[in-house]
């Protein structure tokens, strides 16, 4: 079961890596906040109530809902849904690809026996993703895209550590990185309104 | 520490209910009372290395450190208010402003007591929330560009610094993540886990101490913030960030073989941050920004020191304490500096000297001061740095470092005298010359100076508390 989750976020990873549309962004990152969900109730050992709940509320309700919904009103608002046209996406796959590739490389001479080498390996070719399509895309929608996705690979990371923080820390970390999603969300819907721009490229007005 | 936290946090939102911007003042000073209030309960009560809360102790470094904010918190404060006066800003704005520096001086302060590693991230994302706030305050394009660029660098700078405390948190007894737990047992980790869990955190939390890798977000966010939120941001944030590396650094001293190659990481980064800050003095055109890779160079310094380890460690401490009270006295005379000119352009402002001759030999003395002139208190650190650094034969450091300081030296020392004595190219606003708070930020240059000259014994023994590793 956990394995076929692990195969359809993977499947997701690559599929961002050639999406051309924000509303399908969005909807991926929804999918993986719902595989997240099943991911961690397949590795719940016990049904305890409190963690539980919190389960429900990081992964079901923030990831595959609150985010997703914050993601789709900045769409609506910047009337913006597609990646610049200059983006190739065969680039993209490939670089995606090597991303993959390289995961695996590291993950096999990395990970020791107190990690669990498949979600290792998943957790680090989605921080890569991330940060793939953070440097090769030129929206800047993409990259809050991109931070959201490495969120979700340090949510994977955890599970393969297999670290259990205190709930008070668990709720801390989880508060604190939905409020910076939506400052990101509100600053990138004024800079569409100030700047009239949601390109990087046009981010070059403080220079030395 | 809850009482603390509470009360800190329903004055810091405070200032949002009230009407009038006294009201605002009178809430700050306030604010200003319980952070002096909550240190001498500490002492009164020797609550010194209690566990609080059990994720927060006020060990020696916290107090300190505490310390130090609230000296420059309150020149912030009265700074800030004389600053947003002049900048003529609505009445929502300076409350909102009061309530962002509060928010901000209790998440460091958080930072600074936090005796848990996952906690200590946890605060330090807070300051970044609060920071975006007070960086967006001037609301003109830069700011919003700035803004933008500080919280997305710092999120994913800090996500990264996240997974490096997972690859620690491996070596944990039962997810026990507090410093000391984690140092008693680190020595059985994974050494090639801890190496990559040095490498995020340290790349995490360089945004925060402002040095190489991420620096360039704290140079923007100094840029666009009003100056006396910059002197803040670049002394007490900074700080937090240098205590954040400074216990990982401890609690590393417990896997020796892992240590010897984190120290030499440091130096590695020591050194890119003096060299990106000797490079950019010469080129930048702006004041804040001049000061702020000022601040880049003397956080490589620090992390030089930390890296050669020994004397050169104390040193760091001392370097950083010193540092802060000069630093922020240099922003608040900017802030004053921007007032009379209504600009901050290096190439087009000078005749200072005639303008606003207090002012100006403040600035003057601070800049002699934080290039290490005697009796210059960070010429006792550097001394302390070079000696170590001779003592371990470690020469190419020695030269680099000297020639990369010669090169600081000239651009900063040009620039000054460009500003005291050259002619001036901007209109002048004359009315705003106000030598009450240029003699009031000089008296953090003068701090100081008596540090150079006079080390306190509660200082030394401080200090030499925090490097016994």
């Amino acid at each position: 079961m956990v394995l076929s989750f692990i195969i359809l976020y993977v499947l997701t990873l690559i599929y961002l890596s050639i999406a051309d549309r924000f509303s399908n962004h969005t909807t991926i990152i929804a999918i993986q906040g719902l595989l997240l969900f099943g991911i961690a109730m397949a590795r719940l050992h016990e049904y305890h109530p409190v963690e539980l709940s919190f389960i429900i509320v990081e992964t079901l309700v923030f990831k595959a809902i609150v985010i997703p919904a914050i993601l789709l009103r900045v769409i609506k608002k910047t009337k913006i849904n597609r990646i610049h046209s200059s983006s190739t996406q065969f680039g993209a796959l490939v670089m995606s690809i090597l991303a993959l590739i390289a995961s695996c490389t590291i993950t096999y001479y990395m990970a020791d026996n107190r990690t669990d080498m498949i979600f290792f390996g998943v957790a680090l070719y989605a921080l890569l993703s991330g940060l793939i399509l953070i440097v090769l895309r030129k929206r800047i929608f993409a990259h809050l895209v991109g931070f959201l996705v490495i969120e979700n690979g340090v949510f994977l990371f955890s599970m393969a550590i297999g670290v259990e923080l205190p709930m008070l820390i668990n709720l801390a970390i989880m508060l604190d990185i939905l409020i910076s999603i939506l400052i990101l969300g509100m600053f990138l819907r004024r800079m569409d309104d100030d700047m009239h721009t949601d390109e990087s490229d046009a981010l070059t007005s403080i220079k030395d | 520490m809850l009482t603390y936290i509470i009360v800190s946090l329903l004055l810091a939102v405070a200032p949002l209910v009230v009407r009038t911007e006294r009201a605002s003042n009178v809430i700050s000073a306030l604010f200003f009372l319980v952070q002096v209030a909550a240190i001498a309960l500490v002492f009164i009560f020797k609550l010194q290395d209690s566990v609080m809360l059990s994720v927060f102790r006020a060990d020696t470094m916290a107090l300190l450190f505490h310390i130090l904010m609230t000296v420059v918190l309150g020149f912030t404060l009265v700074h800030s208010s004389s600053y947003l006066r002049a900048e003529g800003v609505s009445a929502r704005s300076y409350k909102a402003y009061y309530t962002l520096l509060m928010l901000l001086a209790v998440a460091i302060t958080c930072v600074y007591y936090s005796d848990n590693v996952a906690m200590t991230w946890v605060f330090l994302e807070a300051t970044t929330i609060c920071s975006a706030g007070i960086i967006y305050h001037r609301e003109f394009k830069q700011s919003l560009e700035a803004t933008w660029k500080y919280i997305f660098v710092c999120s994913t700078g800090i996500a990264m610094a996240y997974l490096g405390i997972l690859l620690l948190s491996t070596v944990a007894e039962h997810g026990a993540l507090d410093y000391a737990a984690l140092k008693s047992v680190i020595a059985n980790g994974n050494p090639l886990y801890l190496k990559v869990a040095f490498l995020l955190i340290v790349v995490g939390y360089s945004c925060k101490m402002e040095i190489f890798p991420l620096y360039t977000v704290g140079v923007d966010a100094n840029y666009a913030a009003p100056a006396p939120a910059s002197a803040f941001i670049s002394t007490a944030l900074v700080n937090a960030g240098f205590v954040s590396i400074m216990r990982i650094y401890t609690l590393y001293s417990g896997a020796i073989e892992v240590f010897e190659w984190a120290r030499h990481v440091l130096i590695l980064i020591g050194v890119l941050s003096l060299a990106v800050g000797a490079m950019f003095l010469r080129r930048t055109n702006n004041y804040k920004r001049f000061l702020s890779y000022s601040t880049v160079e003397n956080m490589g310094i620090v992390a030089i020191g930390m890296g050669i380890g020994g004397v050169a460690l104390w040193a760091a401490v001392f370097h950083v304490v010193c540092h802060t009270l000069v630093k922020s006295s240099m922003f608040f005379q900017v802030g004053i500096m921007h007032h009379i000119y209504d600009s901050d352009s290096i190439n087009r402002l000078g005749n200072y000297m005639n303008i606003n001759r207090v002012g100006a030999i403040g600035f003057i003395v601070g800049t002699l001061v934080l290039l290490a002139f005697p009796p210059s208190p960070l010429f006792v650190s550097e001394v302390m740095i070079f000696s170590e650094i001779v003592s371990v034969g470690s020469w190419w450091l020695l030269v680099t470092m000297l020639v990369l300081m010669c090169v600081v030296i000239y651009a900063i020392w040009s620039r000054t005298l460009r500003l005291g004595y050259h002619s001036n190219q901007d209109e002048l606003h004359l009315s705003a010359v106000n030598r009450r708070l240029s003699y009031f930020a000089a008296i953090l240059v003068v701090l100081a100076i008596v540090l150079g000259v006079w080390q306190p014994e509660i200082l030394k023994s401080a200090i030499d508390e925090i490097v016994n590793l």
